[in-house]
């Protein structure tokens, strides 16, 4: 079990990115730029650190009978981060979704910005020290993975339905002709609504469950910066279905490590060990400069399952 | 608040936000030629900051390749500024040639573009991170005095230095020296390029290309080219706007443009999109915005630009100044 204690963490670690970038991608089904998920990340998260702190307490104030905080309190604070991502997805979805590629970027920008500035001076996010001790339901980290396992199976499988559902068409339609997709009968604004509500909720339930796992919340966690991770995941992974940001998710999280392990080798010259070591960021960023040049719609795209039918096709060209 | 706390406010409100004008300006610049905001932008300004403190040949710090590293010369910060603004201009157009051409070339989605050039801010930034370390850099206070002291002709009588003050008020209100050089140097920018953009040939090509990129290249402007001057002006600018800033607080770390480009993008949704009055306007409007947050809410502060830009997309999207553009298919 020594693979599963030194890399416990990294694997859930993996599997909540490929989440996030998931809850990015449902939005983008109908050609919507959003790049709010940090800001329900980080409300999902506050959520769960909250309750768990203040009102899931033992009885008596001792310690719980199991020695754990019971899963069962994880799992209601998952779905409330959950709904209350929607109601707020709700909220601001249906005035700033009227808004079109760029608009409504830089709007989900400014959520995400205000998000982090409320946390960071609000007294029950615990202003910029951000809130501590969020009690544990598991000893080892990696047996986070029976929860996030199973929420990323569900939310694949349920987004992979989706897509060949009436629904996930009039979002395919939206993205690719908003104006002829109004005109067949898809209503753009609801159909919009429901995409980024659905992100959000994701994204929501992905910060309850981490708040636990990483021990610790505050305004570090849903940033810009995070916009930026979780939008190359997408566009390394692939914007055109949903295995896409999951590999990307999966990879992107795992890359320092693996650099970590190239650094390592014996012989390479220092300063290189050093960039690897060091220059991940600057590793992504090049990344998304270069990949959308090389794979315009990301590693995975639609037709590397139907290879046949595009290779006939390349030959009649 | 009293008429004279406002007052001050207001002064330095007129200060940061002049430097979020000229800022905006380069997001306009190139918005209104590509119709893409480039988010690389902020990279640039922190590059502008970066290259000015090099060149007044202080050493960096303890972290980073190239710590306790520094220039063989030193140059006067006037000069320093102008190399500093020279090298973010040159790297703008550097951008320009790996994030935004090959996409074009591509004709790829516009959206696509967005994503590319905030990937090439966040290697820049990493690599600014990497070569210098994260701390904060001031500019040596030697540097600054050289300019600010010849301004010094107003009660310099040791309790605020290098500032000016109104007289005859109680509490004073004080102008730091900083404040008045960076409204100056912004507000002669600001004439410069109009007077580029309305006066001169080139500004008239850019104008033409900004109304129809295929009319104008088929009247005989060379459009590749144009972008690149355009893409340089914005990075000269932006990087002017970066040493201002350094100048007055400081830089505070490689990530210190990025949050200022988030603002930088609420000032221009706020003017309007590729309008370059509507930028200044914008950029006084949240300067003094922010300026004028009462001092119980200052954590708030930094909220101002993105309650207002959020604000402005739900009601009025055009912004202040800009144009409806009607959808056509």
């Amino acid at each position: 079990m020594d693979f599963f204690s030194t890399y416990g963490f990294l694997i859930v670690s993996m599997l909540f990115q490929a989440m996030l970038g998931l809850s990015l991608y449902i939005p983008l089904m109908t050609g919507q730029l959003s790049l709010a998920s940090p800001g329900f990340y980080a409300l999902g998260g506050y959520i769960a650190a909250i309750l768990s702190t203040t009102v899931f307490l033992p009885e008596g104030g001792g310690k719980w009978e199991s020695g754990t905080f019971p899963i069962i309190y994880v799992l209601i604070e998952t779905v409330l981060a959950g709904l209350a991502s929607a109601l707020l997805a709700l909220l601001i979805g249906f005035p700033s979704l009227r808004l079109r590629g760029i608009y409504l970027a830089l709007a989900t920008i400014a959520f995400v910005e205000i998000v982090r500035v409320l946390s960071l001076n609000l007294e029950i996010t615990g202003k910029a020290i951000g809130i501590f001790g969020v009690p544990q339901p598991f000893i080892n980290k990696f047996d986070y993975v029976v929860l996030a396992l199973p929420l990323l199976i569900a939310s694949a499988w349920f987004v992979y339905r989706l897509e060949r559902s009436r629904v996930g068409r009039a979002f395919t339609a939206l993205r690719e002709d908003e104006l002829a997709a109004a005109a067949m009968g898809v209503n753009p604004t609801t159909n919009k609504v429901l995409a980024f509500v659905l992100g959000a909720v994701l994204a929501g339930m992905v910060g309850a469950i981490s708040a636990h796992f990483l021990n610790t919340w505050n305004a570090r966690q849903g940033t810009f910066d995070v916009s930026i991770l979780v939008l190359a995941y997408v566009i390394i992974g692939g914007s055109r279905t949903f295995l896409g940001p999951i590999l990307g998710g999966l990879l992107l999280t795992a890359l320092p490590e693996v650099l970590r392990a190239i650094a390592g080798i014996q012989g390479l010259p220092l300063f290189l060990s050093q960039f690897l070591l060091d220059g991940r960021l600057i590793i992504y960023g090049l990344l998304i400069v270069v990949a959308p040049l090389f794979y315009p719609q990301g590693l995975i795209t639609p037709d590397l399952f139907k290879r046949r039918a595009v290779k006939t096709k390349e030959a009649g060209a | 608040m009293t008429t004279n706390l406002f007052f001050q406010q207001v002064a330095n409100g007129l200060a940061i936000g002049s430097v979020y004008a000229i800022f905006a300006l380069g997001y306009t610049l190139i918005f209104s030629i590509l119709g893409i905001i480039n988010f690389a932008h902020g990279a640039v300004f922190t590059l502008g900051a970066y290259f000015t403190f090099t060149l007044t040949g202080t050493a960096f710090g303890f972290n980073g390749l190239l710590a306790q590293q520094k220039l063989p010369f030193s140059l006067w910060f006037p000069l320093a500024l102008l190399g500093g603004a020279l090298l973010a201009g040159l790297i703008s157009v550097i951008i320009e040639r790996l994030a935004f051409r090959p996409l074009r070339r591509r004709g790829a989605d516009s959206l696509l573009t967005l994503v590319s050039s905030l990937g090439l801010a966040v290697a820049i930034v990493n690599i600014i991170q990497f070569l210098v370390g994260a701390e904060a850099y001031s500019y040596p206070s030697s540097a600054l005095n050289d300019i600010l002291t010849p301004f010094l002709f107003l009660f310099p009588d040791g309790k605020v230095p290098l500032a000016l003050r109104v007289p005859l008020t109680e509490p004073p209100i004080i102008v730091r020296m900083v404040q008045v050089v960076i409204f100056a140097t912004s507000i002669f920018i600001l004439i410069a390029l109009t007077y580029l953009i309305n006066g001169t040939k080139v500004g008239k090509a850019m104008r033409a290309v900004a109304e129809d990129a295929t009319t104008s290249s088929l009247l005989g402007i060379s459009t590749d080219r144009l972008i690149q001057f355009t893409f340089f002006l914005s990075g000269f600018v932006g990087g002017i706007a970066g040493v201002l800033v350094g100048m007055s607080v400081g830089i505070t770390g490689p990530y210190f443009g990025i949050a200022f480009g988030l603002k930088g993008l609420a000032v221009i949704v706020l003017g309007g999109l590729g309008s370059i009055p509507g930028a200044v306007l914008g950029g006084l409007v949240i300067g003094l915005g922010e300026a004028l947050v009462p001092a119980e809410y200052i954590g708030y502060k930094d909220a101002v630009a993105f309650a207002v830009l959020f604000i402005v997309l739900l009601i009025r999207p055009q912004g202040l100044l800009g144009r409806v553009f009607i959808q056509k298919v």
